[in-house]
């Protein structure tokens, strides 16, 4: 077949090249998705679980380019690595926040394989409700996490997916609670929000402007860093300039904290504007114990993984019967870090 | 008899008329807009951007494109927070290995899109997901928080100027000198014009090209220094999606993307206009719809406007 329609289909060299990337990339993909024990049989429909069988539990996490969800599947291997006689663990991330799509494919194809659970933190509170029904009518057992699944959404459909996680707009608050302990009634404050269309940043939003509300604080500008430390800095810098008076940033992320603080230095404002952030990530730990940032909450990612991997194992063994269940979020403070 | 306008005023009036309009509208509308505050606020910001657009400018005159400019501005700061923070080296060899990641990435570009001829898309597309992947790797997905000596970088000043920025200013003198003045420069427009031509009159436009797209890379790398130092941290996300940014800012400032044709000074006013219009947007409050809305149209209209002027040069 030499007559080849593209023709530099057919130059050897560029055959060589196609074929050893793709050689490549499937020995990388092999390599990445981790855990490999090949799942249950793939006909099984209806109970994927039979007596005996140890379960595979399928963990969907958003970004494994994120330090939270990094956290989140280190815990949830070390738990499986101490119950490795209970069930089976495959991890899976997407690439990027924003790939929906990319998510929904991936819940497909693990139903596909007849797991027995499936954990997800869904990219999208809504998006991803009707790939998991589906997964529900095969038999399979599922437990939300981390981002919490629209309930109109879930009620319309006559749906009950569990969520196991925390509650961000309650974390939100008690860092806007403490912060406003060190402010006065009408100082100005702004927040840096998250991701315009994540639900936890909208939370957090809202946990935020409860406390400031409570506190009589006056909220004079809110725009998102997109989760980003480098947006967060261009962002907060113009803010700081249109509003002189600013005397506090209530940051969704600590990562853009960490842009609002080097926005402070680069305006000579450091001390003057108090930052707070959300999350506990490591690089703001020395950051809190200096007092350049005032606390940051910490939601135990390590944990949340694991309550939602026993809570979809208890289900499975239908122990459990599906409900909502709250995970700790914590207040970190200068007194927290040592 | 039309008066006499020197040509180089004529070359960038488009832009300082759409730079000035601007910065006329948010003056209006922002009371802090027209300070010290926000020049300084832009100075601060803008000189990665500029590195970037310095670079981008000659990968397009050549005809090219490099879509990897911002994974390489992440794995660089990774690399040179790991240099730092991990393996406590001086800051200047940190810098060094950090400058020599950009290198070696922007050769392997070149030469990859130079040997087996391949569209330069494709490679720094592919080349934008390994960089990637490395930045995650070295950093083991954490964002790490550097401070310490690299901040003093971001904080010096010469005659009251933050050092970045008169860095900045001084990459694209040198490079526009460079792309007008020197043997290099008129190979690299010839390169986008006519590459047969180039070739039959006896030059090998390859090494004109690899040594194009390393020095963007190299470029990406300080970019990453200033990043890193300005925000004290280095984040494995970092510099997401600056290689549009950078694309946008060389086309506004009438680059042609066919290649042959450019200047690194109108690369400058794009970033420029593109940073005025973020950090106006920000101090009215815009909201995040309306500032994706504001920032794309501005793009799309300076192209044009650009178009028209162009269009005129030529008749």
């Amino acid at each position: 077949m030499k007559h080849c329609r593209f023709s530099f289909l057919s130059r050897p060299s560029f055959q060589i090249i196609i074929g050893s990337a793709i050689c490549l990339l499937a020995a990388v993909g092999c390599g990445s998705s981790d855990s490999g024990s090949a799942p249950g049989a793939p006909t099984a429909k209806t109970d994927t679980v039979k007596a005996g069988q140890k379960p595979t539990v399928a963990l969907v996490m958003k970004s494994l380019a994120n330090e939270f969800f990094q956290t989140m599947q280190k815990g949830a291997e070390k738990h499986n690595s101490e119950h490795s006689s209970d069930y089976t663990l495959i991890s899976n991330g997407i690439k990027d926040e924003q790939d929906v799509a990319k998510q929904q494919e991936l819940v497909q194809q693990m139903a596909g394989q007849a797991v027995g659970a499936i954990v997800i933190a869904p990219a999208d509170s809504k998006a991803l409700i009707p790939v998991c029904e589906k997964a529900m009518k095969a038999g399979i057992a599922v437990v939300n996490i981390d981002n919490k699944f629209d309930r109109d959404v879930l009620t319309s459909r006559h749906l009950a997916i569990p969520f196991v996680g925390p509650d961000n707009r309650k974390g939100a608050k008690l860092a806007g609670d403490y912060l406003a302990k060190k402010l006065k009634a009408g100082d100005e404050v702004a927040i840096v929000e998250g991701a315009p269309n994540a639900f936890n940043g909208i939370q957090r939003k809202l946990g935020f402007e409860d406390a400031i509300k409570a506190a009589n604080l006056k909220l004079v500008d809110s725009q998102t860093g997109r989760w980003e430390t480098a947006e967060a800095n261009k962002v907060f810098a113009a803010m700081l300039t249109s509003h002189p008076n600013l005397k506090a940033v209530l940051c969704a992320n600590d990562n853009m904290a960490l842009g609002a603080l080097a926005a402070l230095k680069a305006a000579g404002k450091k001390g003057a504007v108090i930052v707070v952030g959300f999350d506990n990530i490591t690089a703001v730990r020395d950051l809190v114990k200096s007092g350049d940032i005032l606390c940051t909450v910490d939601q135990h990612a390590d944990q949340l993984a694991t309550f939602g991997i026993q809570y979809a194992l208890d289900i499975v063994s239908k122990k459990a019967s599906p409900v909502d269940k709250e995970t700790p979020v914590d207040l970190i403070t200068q007194a927290d870090v040592k | 008899m039309k008066p006499k306008i020197p040509p180089a005023v004529l070359e960038y009036t488009g832009l300082l008329v759409a730079l000035a309009l601007l910065i006329a509208f948010f003056a209006s509308k922002a009371p802090h807009f027209l300070s010290i505050a926000t020049v300084r606020t832009i100075a601060s910001s803008v000189p990665d951007a500029v590195f970037l657009a310095v670079g981008m400018t000659y990968v397009l005159i050549i005809g090219g494109i490099d879509l990897s400019v911002g994974s390489v501005v992440g794995l660089s700061g990774a690399v040179l927070g790991v240099c730092l923070g991990v393996w406590k080296l001086p800051v200047p060899v940190a810098i060094l290995v950090t400058l020599g990641v950009g290198a070696s990435i922007g050769f392997i570009n070149g030469s990859i899109s130079v040997r087996w001829r391949l569209p330069s898309f494709i490679v720094t597309l592919g080349m934008l997901e390994m960089a990637r992947g490395g930045a995650f790797l070295a950093t083991g997905s954490q964002t790490m928080y550097v401070g310490g000596p690299i901040e003093r970088i971001a904080d010096a000043s010469i005659f009251g100027i933050s050092l970045p920025f008169v860095c900045c200013i001084l990459a694209v003198v040198v490079g526009q000198f460079v792309l007008v003045r020197t043997v290099f420069g008129r190979y690299a427009t010839g390169v986008g014009r006519n590459e047969k031509a180039i070739r039959y009159s006896g030059i090998n436009p390859l090494p004109t090209k690899i040594a194009v797209f390393t020095i963007c890379g190299v470029l990406a790398s300080i970019a990453a220094v200033m990043n890193v130092s300005r925000l004290a941290s280095a984040d494995p996300n970092g510099g997401t999606g600056f290689e549009l940014q950078a694309i946008a800012a060389v086309v506004i400032g009438g680059t042609s993307l066919m290649g042959g044709r450019g200047t690194v000074i109108g690369s400058f006013f794009g970033v420029i206009i593109i940073a005025v219009l973020e950090n106006g947007l920000a101090q009215i409050g815009a909201q995040d719809p309306v500032k994706r809305l504001a920032t794309g149209a501005v793009i799309i209209l300076a192209v044009v406007l650009d178009r028209y002027r162009h269009r005129s040069a030529s008749i």
